[in-house]
């Protein structure tokens, strides 16, 4: 027992060390092009593929000991997913047709992905499952979105195509299921294939993991052309020496948009480190960066904070960081301290804490909305509580001593974008006082696929998109003060709110309209989710089994531990609708629990 | 040989677990790991770094997804160890 217990604490040399691969060696697409940089500005994504094929650049694929699994240069993706549109055209659907893809971090994904668009075809990424003992719940989630998008084809490659057969089992719209292997044993058909349109769906969204009612973003090439380029030239000032390494999941709208389209789009090479390998071992990613000295890496503040707390000295010493300039930050609040931590602990590796590059966005927005001004680092606005509080209003701190709150400053919206920030009855504030975000341009999105109700609840007249976050302008840059009170976001996951209670909602002892899901703020930041129950149940043991099976319920959907109340009926408040309002639910809690610290303002309603 | 491996995987996954999580627990081949450790995703991911460490494995992740008790977990590893060696 000694023996292993002195292994598991002895540094873990052996698995880090970089040795060339004793097997068939590859090497990475080089970071220098032999073609003229074009900074996005093509009219759809394929015409920016074949720009790009025109060169050598291209993605490369990493093992979790960092040696190089698969290399896909641009030109190569643009051959095999030309080849693929040619199967999928067998299939004879009418264009738009939609085709889900389970998304792990893989060439045969980015190759599909393109292939749909050759073929005039709408793809969407699935997640991976992650969570523990999420089989079941998992094969839920897949297939309410496969419902939701009335997908005719779906595929998984070998890991995860049985979750993927359980999913289209009675989904009426699938006419095939399969892997990319399969896929390959179709014929080639060989008609010609048509180029798309600015106002074609390009690709499909999903933002929730619900299974009832989930979310599919639409965004056209006309909105994700204007993102990219907006992107690349504005918030990243892309330049012929850029690349890119990234760990972020191909099924979120910062890893798909951000690292896999954005590069492609400027014909930079990419390094790619498959999120479990990241999460495992934050390491590598740095690794990857010091090694092929990358310019670009985004992550979400909790990515950095893994890497704060896995990184020991041994690993400052051989990293090199000098080479990041854009550290891009975003997808969900950002806290100053994190950023300092991260800046303090890597100084000594080379990092530049000019190179933090916070920036505000979602999926709705195609992925960007904000960005700061480059090479200036994190800036930030210390303001008054009180008066964030008593007034709506951010008021710079005067005197040293009053309780302050300090917001990031995530800079101003992508040309052609304006932000504005109205109360709760729509009307526009000035600057400093503190509202909904609402943003308007050509990356918004066009609707939730097949969902009039959520889309009518987003998209407010005129085409400003409710974003449901909270904030403030100052000299025209944005502030997020607080993220709407339907997405909880924990460890840098953001989880909705009703997908929690429609769990719950779904056991025989909880009514419609009697859970409410809301997150807490521990004095660390950490962020713990509580299920309030309004519960007729008297008998202990059966308390006991619904918290315990809500609990595990919880945890095996959002892979979260959460805190179940059981309260009695009519404790909920309720809106003169009859709606229950979580932010009145929180506030309750928050009084019962006696956290009083946590009343806050900077949430508003729900949207 | 295969019975002592199997052993000497549940003896490392029920010490880490105790150290991973409350001391008041006590591990078991039948404890629940969600609802009765509260493993989150980062203890979660800590546990999975010292197997594969110790056991020179790679742990698939969509194999965590029928993983809820210690056992089923040490069933897991001690599968991945032997059709990887």
């Amino acid at each position: 027992m000694s023996s292993t217990i002195i292994k598991l604490n002895a540094p873990l040399t052996q698995a880090f060390d970089f040795q060339p691969s004793s097997e068939l060696h590859l090497t990475p697409t080089p970071t220098l092009n032999t073609l003229v940089q074009q900074l996005a500005g093509f009219d759809t994504l394929t015409s920016a593929l074949e720009y790009a094929a025109k060169g050598v650049t291209g993605y490369n694929f990493y093992d979790a000991k960092g040696n190089v699994r698969s290399v896909l240069p641009y030109k190569t993706l643009r051959q095999n997913a030309r080849t693929l549109a040619q199967r999928l055209s067998g299939f004879d659907l009418p264009r738009g047709s939609r085709v889900a893809i389970i998304a792990d971090t893989s060439p045969e994904f980015v190759e599909l992905f393109f292939a749909c668009r050759y073929a005039g075809l709408v793809p969407f990424a699935m997640p991976v499952p992650v969570n523990l003992g999420s089989h079941v719940i998992y094969v839920q989630q897949l297939r309410g979105m496969l419902e939701s998008s009335q997908a005719s084809i779906a595929l998984a490659n070998i890991d995860y195509i049985n979750f993927l057969e359980e999913a289209v089992i009675g989904v009426a719209s699938i006419r095939w299921a399969g892997t990319p292997g399969k896929l390959n044993e179709l014929p080639v058909n060989d008609s010609e294939l048509q180029s798309n349109h600015p106002d074609e769906t390009a690709y499909l969204q999903f933002t929730s993991g619900s299974t009832r009612t989930p979310r599919g973003v639409v965004i056209t090439e006309r909105a994700l052309m204007c993102n990219l380029q907006g992107i690349v030239r504005n918030g990243l000032e892309i330049k012929p020496d850029d690349r890119s390494a990234s760990w972020l999941p191909f099924y979120h709208d910062m890893g798909l948009v951000g690292l896999v389209l954005a590069p492609m789009v400027t014909q930079i090479s990419v390094d790619y480190l498959a999120t479990r390998d990241f999460a495992i071992r934050p390491m590598q990613w740095l690794r990857l960066i010091s090694r092929n000295r990358c310019t670009v890496a985004f992550s979400q503040p909790f990515g950095l904070k893994l890497c704060t707390l896995r990184v020991r000295e041994s690993d400052l010493k051989e990293l090199d960081l000098s080479c990041w300039r854009a550290a891009g930050i975003g997808a969900e609040m950002i806290r100053p301290d994190t950023l300092r931590n991260f800046a303090e602990k890597f100084s000594s590796a080379g990092f530049d804490a000019n190179a933090f590059l916070p920036c505000y966005g979602l999926a709705e927005s195609t992925l960007a909305v904000t960005f700061s001004k480059i090479n200036t680092g994190c800036n930030s606005l210390q303001v008054d509580s009180k008066t964030l509080i008593d007034k709506k209003m951010a008021a710079r701190l005067q005197a040293d001593g009053r309780k302050q709150n300090e917001f990031v400053n995530c800079g101003r919206p992508l040309p052609g974008h304006i932000v504005k920030i109205v109360d709760e009855d729509g009307h526009q504030l000035s600057e400093m006082m503190v509202g909904s975000v609402l943003v308007q341009g050509d990356s918004v999105m066009t609707g939730y696929y097949n969902n009039p109700e959520e889309t009518s609840k987003a998209l407010k007249p005129g085409n400003w998109l409710d974003t449901g976050d909270i904030g403030f302008l100052f000299e025209g840059d944005l502030f997020i003060t607080g993220r709407r009170t339907d997405v909880i976001i924990v460890n840098g996951r953001n989880i909705r709110a009703q997908d929690i209670e429609e769990l719950a909602e779904q056991q025989p002892e909880v009514r419609s309209r009697e859970a409410s899901a809301f997150g807490i703020n521990g004095e660390d930041g950490a962020t713990t989710i509580v299920l309030v129950i309004e519960c007729r149940l008297t008998s202990p043991t059966e308390r006991q089994s619904l918290t315990t099976r809500l609990q595990q319920l919880v945890y095996m959907a959002f892979g979260v531990n959460c805190v179940v109340e059981l309260v009695p009926p009519h404790t909920l408040p309720r809106t003169s609708s009859g709606k229950l309002s979580r932010f009145a639910a929180r506030q309750g809690y928050i009084q019962r629990t006696k956290l009083v610290d946590q009343l806050s303002f900077v949430e508003s309603g729900d949207r | 040989m295969t019975e002592s491996n199997y052993d000497e995987i549940m003896k490392l996954l029920c010490d880490r677990l105790s150290d991973l999580t409350n001391a008041d627990v006590l591990i078991a081949p039948e404890t629940n790991l969600i609802n009765q450790l509260s493993i989150d995703s980062i203890k979660l991911l800590n546990l999975i770094m010292e197997i594969e460490d110790a056991f020179d494995i790679s742990i698939p992740i969509n194999a965590l997804t029928d993983v809820q008790t210690v056992r089923e977990l040490a069933d897991l590893v001690h599968k991945i160890k032997i059709t990887s060696s």
